[in-house]
């Protein structure tokens, strides 16, 4: 008796590497990514070397060099910014406030306004900075 | 001779395709890829929630009379300590000195309105690596 065997197809090339390694990717720009507004400006940020690292959440207030206002990305007045912070701070008392100033800005348009925010009852302000290791 | 054929049986086709799920896959990966902005940011805290219960009393003197050292920053970024200017390594050796002595000595910083974030962080940056446990900012308001 004589068996046959049928001839090999070639098989083409697997899918399933591909769809493995583009889940890997998607998964790790999904979890490393913060969703963060930006400034309708640009802002960089001061360099420190003590600085902590930031923890998620909260509201951010970004500060240009000329003293221009925007909250959670979008341009605002002082009086608009303080009253939305005063707003979500009467539900959430335990906002984290990040004043992202840039490294320019003169300090007569970020310390009075973080000391209006204190007043607003917030108990977790913080500077952001960029790490410098050096 | 007879020949007996084996054949192979087929596999029955997926139900659903994978194409159109390996489509949306990329595609959300091409979004996340794109619209990323890689910030690494740290904090500095200017408002810290404190336990009111273990919390010091303010200070009900002026800066510099209960021992405090008092650190003004110039509208050019320099930091002044009793009328001196210093650099920033020369501060960082003064309060390292005072330190040694009494670690728990507050500093108290008065910026100028003129000077720059950047200036303002340097210092501060140089007084916590120097020790300075006890750090506080303040501020001139005017009075109307």
């Amino acid at each position: 008796m004589r068996i046959v065997r049928p001839p090999r197809k070639s098989h083409p090339e697997t899918i399933v590497a591909l769809i493995d390694v583009v889940f890997f990717l998607l998964v790790f720009f999904m979890l490393i990514g913060r969703m963060d507004a930006t400034a309708p400006f640009t802002v960089t940020p001061p360099s420190g070397t003590t600085g902590a690292d930031m923890p998620s959440g909260g509201m951010t207030l970004s500060i240009a060099p000329d003293g221009a206002l925007a909250l959670d990305g979008t341009e605002s007045t002082l009086d608009a910014a303080l009253t939305q912070i005063s707003e979500r701070l009467s539900t959430e008392p335990d906002l984290l406030i990040r004043v992202n100033a840039d490294q320019a800005t003169e300090l007569r348009h970020v310390l009075p306004l973080v000391g209006r925010i204190e007043t607003l009852g917030a108990r977790d302000v913080v500077l952001v900075v960029t790490p410098n290791p050096a | 001779m007879s020949t007996v054929r084996i054949r192979r049986p087929t596999s029955t086709p997926s139900l659903i395709s994978l194409v159109s799920m390996i489509d949306v896959m990329m595609i959300l990966l091409f979004f996340f890829m794109v619209t990323s902005t890689y910030l690494d940011l740290d904090m500095v805290p200017a408002v810290q929630q404190a336990d009111e219960s273990s919390e010091a009393p303010p200070p009900t003197t002026a800066p510099g009379a209960d021992g405090a050292i008092l650190v003004r920053i110039g509208a050019d970024g320099g930091a002044v300590v009793g009328g001196t200017a210093l650099t920033l390594d020369a501060l960082s050796d003064m309060i390292r000195t005072r330190l040694s002595d009494a670690p728990l000595t507050p500093v108290v910083l008065l910026p100028s309105g003129g000077a720059d974030m950047q200036a303002l962080i340097s210092v501060m940056d140089r007084l916590t690596l120097a020790g300075v446990q006890r750090l506080r900012v303040i501020r001139l308001e005017a009075q109307p």
